[in-house]
C-alpha cells in the first residue's frame, strides 16, 4: 500500500510519497521519507521490497554525488534516469535482483525544463508528464488523465495532488499516513507543507 | 650522465625531470604541424600531412584528423600508430558514456579520460609513454564550443588557439598575433591556412599537403563536424591566394 | 499472460515496396492491462537508412536498442562508413545468440535499403537470433495475428512510397485496434533512396 506520485508542470516537478513504513499489516513509522535527493535538482522516490529500496536508492545517490564531485557538474535528470535504468537492468539478470520501483523527477540544470521518469523493477523506463506507482496508479492516473495540463502552475499542481490524495484516502483500505510532498524547481528542492488532518468523507 | 636517469620512464632525474617524457615531446616536435582555432560559432582544426613519396597510396581517409564522437573531433601530432590506440580508447570511452547516460560525454571528461591513460605511462609500467599530442575540438551543452591540447605527460589545457608539432613555437606566436576575440568560423579558417602556410616549408599549399576539419552549428541548432574534401580545401586555399599553381607542378 | 513477451505490449511491422521500404510501430507501454505511457517508440534508426524495430519486454527493448547504438557507432567510426542493412541483420543475429541461454525477450525487425544496389531489405528474428528473411512483410509483437491478417489482405507487390505508407499505416492501426496490449499512436518510417520520411500517427487514444 505504498503510494508514489509525480506531476510535472510549467517549471517544476512535484514528487509525493506516503509516510507510512509498513511491515506486513503493521505500521512501524508514520513519518517515513521514501525519497532521496540525488543532486541539486533531481529527486528520486522509491517503493518495493523493504531493504532493497533504501539500499538501492542510496547506492544511486552515492554515485550521483560522486559524479558531481569528480566532474564539478551535476548529471541531468535524463542522464540519471538512464544511469538508474542501467543499474536496475543489470540487477534484473543477477542472482538476486533489486525489487524497487522508482519515480525520478527533476529540472534540467541547463534548459530548466522539468521532467519526470517512471521506472519499475524490470527497469522499464518511460518519460511521462505525471506518474504513480503501486495501487495509486489505478486511482490517480485516471484523475490526472482528466485534469493534468503540461503548462500548469505550482498551485494547480498542488491542487491536483490534493485531489489524488483525497481519492486515495477514500478508496485505499489501509491508512498510508498522508503524503510527504517535495517540489523541484530550478532553484533546488524543497518540502511543501501538505495538510494531512483534513477528513475525507466516504462515498 | 643523463643516461642513468632516462632508461626508465618512471624515474626522476636529480633535477626533477622525466627524460622519457621529454623525449616523447621531442618526437612530436618533428611531426607535421597541427593547429586549432576557436571561433564564436565553431572550431577549425588544420594539420600538415607529410607526403613521403609519390608512390605512397594517397589514403582516402584522413591520417591526422579523426572523429572521436558525435560532438568531438581531434587532430594528431606525433606517432600515428600510438594515436590509433588512444583514438580507439577515446571512442570506446565516449560510446560507453553514451550507453550509461544516454547523453554525449562532456568534452573535458573525454579529454581527461585520455590524459589519465597517458599519465599512467609516465608513472608505472616500465613501458614508453605515448608519443602523441592531440588537439581536440568539441561542443557540449554546458560549455559550448571548446578547444583542448594534451601532450604525452598527461597534461591538458583549454585554449582559444593552439598548435602542436613542427614549428609549433612560431605557429603559436603567429596565432597570438592574429587571434581576434569572437572571430567567425570563416575568419578562423582563413587564419588557419595563413598560419600553416608560414610554418610549412613551402609557401604555396596544396590539398594533399594539409587536412582540414570544422565543428560548427547548423541554422536549426544542430552540431555538426566535417572533415573537408580535397576540393573544399583547394577552394579555401584559392580564396586566400595560397594555392599552388597547378600549371607549374614541380617534380 | 505472464510471458515476458506480453507484459508491456507493443506491435511492429515492416514492408517492402518498389525501391522503398517501410517500418512502423505503436507507442504503448503498459503493465499488463494498465497503460503507463503512450510515448514509447519501438523503432530505432542506425545510420542513413537502417532501422530496427523491437517489441517484447520494455526493459530489453531499451537495453538492446542502446546496445546496438553502441555497436553501430563503433562500426561507423572504425569503418568510416554506415552499416548496411544485411550486415546489421547479421550483427543482430550474432548478438542475440550470444545470450542463447538467457535471452533478451525481444522480437526484432530490420528494414533498410542496400547502400550500393538500393534494393529493399527486411527481415525478422526470434529472440535468440534466428533470421527470417522475407520478400513481402515482417510482423512482431502482441498483435502478430492481427497484423498477419491485415498485411495478407492489404499488401501487394511494387507499391510506391505513398501507397506503401497508406498500406502499412492501415495495417498497423487496424491490427492494434483488435489488440488490448498495443496501440495508442504509431510511428511510421518510409525509407526511399536519399530520403526518409517519419510520420507520427495519433491513432485511437482509448
Amino acid at each position: 500500500m505504498e503510494v508514489l506520485l509525480g506531476i510535472t508542470g510549467k517549471d517544476f516537478t512535484l514528487i509525493a510519497a506516503s509516510k507510512a513504513a509498513m511491515r506486513g499489516a503493521t505500521i512501524l513509522k508514520v513519518s517515513d521519507d521514501k525519497t532521496r535527493q540525488l543532486n541539486k535538482h533531481t529527486l528520486m522516490a522509491f517503493s518495493g521490497e523493504a531493504g532493497d529500496t533504501v539500499q538501492f536508492a542510496e547506492y544511486i545517490q552515492a554515485n550521483a554525488q560522486l559524479y558531481s564531485m569528480r566532474n564539478e557538474t551535476d548529471l541531468s535528470p535524463s542522464a540519471l534516469a538512464n544511469f538508474v535504468r542501467g543499474e536496475l537492468a543489470s540487477s534484473l539478470r543477477s542472482r538476486k535482483p533489486y525489487n524497487v520501483n522508482l519515480l525520478l523527477g527533476g529540472v534540467d540544470p541547463i534548459t530548466h525544463k522539468p521532467s519526470l521518469y517512471w521506472l519499475d523493477y524490470l527497469a522499464s523506463l518511460a518519460p511521462v508528464p505525471y506518474a504513480a506507482h503501486g495501487y495509486a496508479q489505478y486511482y490517480c492516473l485516471s484523475l490526472l488523465d482528466k485534469h493534468h495540463q503540461p503548462d500548469i502552475s505550482l498551485e494547480r499542481g498542488m491542487e491536483l495532488l490534493r485531489l489524488c490524495a483525497d481519492e486515495l484516502k477514500r478508496r485505499l483500505p489501509i491508512d498510508f499516513k498522508g503524503l510527504i510532498v517535495k517540489v523541484v524547481t530550478k532553484d533546488g528542492i524543497e518540502v511543501k507543507p501538505f495538510d494531512e488532518d483534513a477528513v475525507v468523507r466516504g462515498t | 650522465m643523463s643516461r642513468r636517469y632516462d632508461s626508465r620512464t618512471t624515474i626522476f632525474s636529480p633535477d626533477g625531470r622525466l627524460y622519457q617524457v621529454e623525449y616523447a615531446l621531442e618526437a612530436i616536435s618533428h611531426a607535421g604541424t597541427a593547429i586549432g582555432i576557436l571561433a564564436k560559432d565553431g572550431i577549425v582544426l588544420a594539420a600538415e600531412r607529410k607526403v613521403t613519396s609519390k608512390l605512397l597510396e594517397q589514403d582516402t581517409s584522413a591520417e591526422k584528423l579523426y572523429i572521436l564522437n558525435d560532438n568531438m573531433i581531434c587532430a594528431v601530432a606525433g606517432m600515428t600508430a600510438d594515436a590509433n590506440i588512444l583514438i580507439n580508447y577515446a571512442r570506446q570511452a565516449a560510446q560507453r558514456y553514451l550507453l550509461t547516460y544516454n547523453e554525449d560525454i562532456p568534452c573535458e571528461q573525454l579529454v581527461r579520460r585520455l590524459c589519465d591513460l597517458k599519465q599512467g605511462y609516465t608513472q608505472h609500467g616500465g613501458l614508453r609513454p605515448f608519443g602523441v599530442s592531440f588537439i581536440y575540438a568539441g561542443w557540449d551543452p554546458q560549455r559550448q564550443f571548446q578547444l583542448y591540447l594534451s601532450n604525452p605527460s598527461g597534461n591538458y589545457g583549454g585554449w582559444k588557439a593552439t598548435s602542436s608539432g613542427a614549428n609549433h613555437a612560431s605557429a603559436q606566436s603567429l596565432l597570438k598575433q592574429d587571434y581576434k576575440e569572437d572571430c567567425t568560423l570563416k575568419e578562423a579558417c582563413g587564419m588557419a591556412v595563413k598560419v600553416l602556410s608560414k610554418t610549412m616549408d613551402s609557401t604555396k599549399l596544396s590539398s594533399e599537403k594539409i587536412e582540414f576539419a570544422t565543428v560548427g552549428q547548423t541554422k536549426d541548432g544542430k552540431i555538426y563536424h566535417k572533415l573537408w574534401s580535397a576540393e573544399e580545401i583547394t577552394a579555401l586555399l584559392k580564396e586566400h591566394d595560397l594555392a599552388k599553381d597547378e600549371t607549374t607542378e614541380e617534380k | 499472460m505472464s510471458s515476458p513477451f506480453s507484459i508491456n505490449g507493443g506491435a511492429c511491422v515492416a514492408m517492402v515496396g518498389k525501391d522503398c521500404v517501410a517500418i512502423a510501430c505503436d507507442l504503448r507501454l503498459g503493465l499488463q492491462a494498465l497503460t503507463v505511457s503512450n510515448n514509447f517508440p519501438k523503432v530505432f534508426q542506425y545510420g542513413d537508412n537502417v532501422f530496427l524495430g523491437l517489441t517484447g519486454l520494455a526493459t530489453d527493448v531499451s537495453t538492446v536498442s542502446d546496445l546496438f547504438r553502441y555497436k553501430v557507432n563503433m562500426y561507423r567510426l572504425r569503418e568510416e562508413r554506415h552499416i548496411a542493412p544485411r550486415t546489421f541483420a547479421n550483427l543482430v543475429s550474432s548478438s542475440l545468440y550470444e545470450r542463447r541461454f538467457g535471452p533478451y525477450f525481444v522480437s526484432p525487425v530490420v528494414a533498410g535499403l542496400d547502400p550500393t544496389t538500393g534494393a529493399p531489405f527486411i527481415c525478422g528474428f526470434d529472440s535468440i537470433g534466428c533470421i527470417d528473411f522475407a520478400k513481402d512483410f515482417i510482423v512482431s509483437g502482441t498483435a502478430t495475428e492481427q497484423l498477419f491478417g491485415m498485411c495478407e489482405s492489404l499488401w501487394e507487390p511494387d507499391l510506391g512510397p505513398d501507397a506503401l505508407f497508406e498500406t502499412i499505416s492501415q495495417s498497423l492501426l487496424n491490427a492494434v485496434d483488435r489488440d488490448a496490449l498495443s496501440g495508442w499512436g504509431a510511428h511510421v518510417y518510409i525509407i526511399e533512396k536519399d530520403k526518409v520520411t517519419k510520420r507520427l500517427l495519433k491513432g485511437r487514444q482509448d
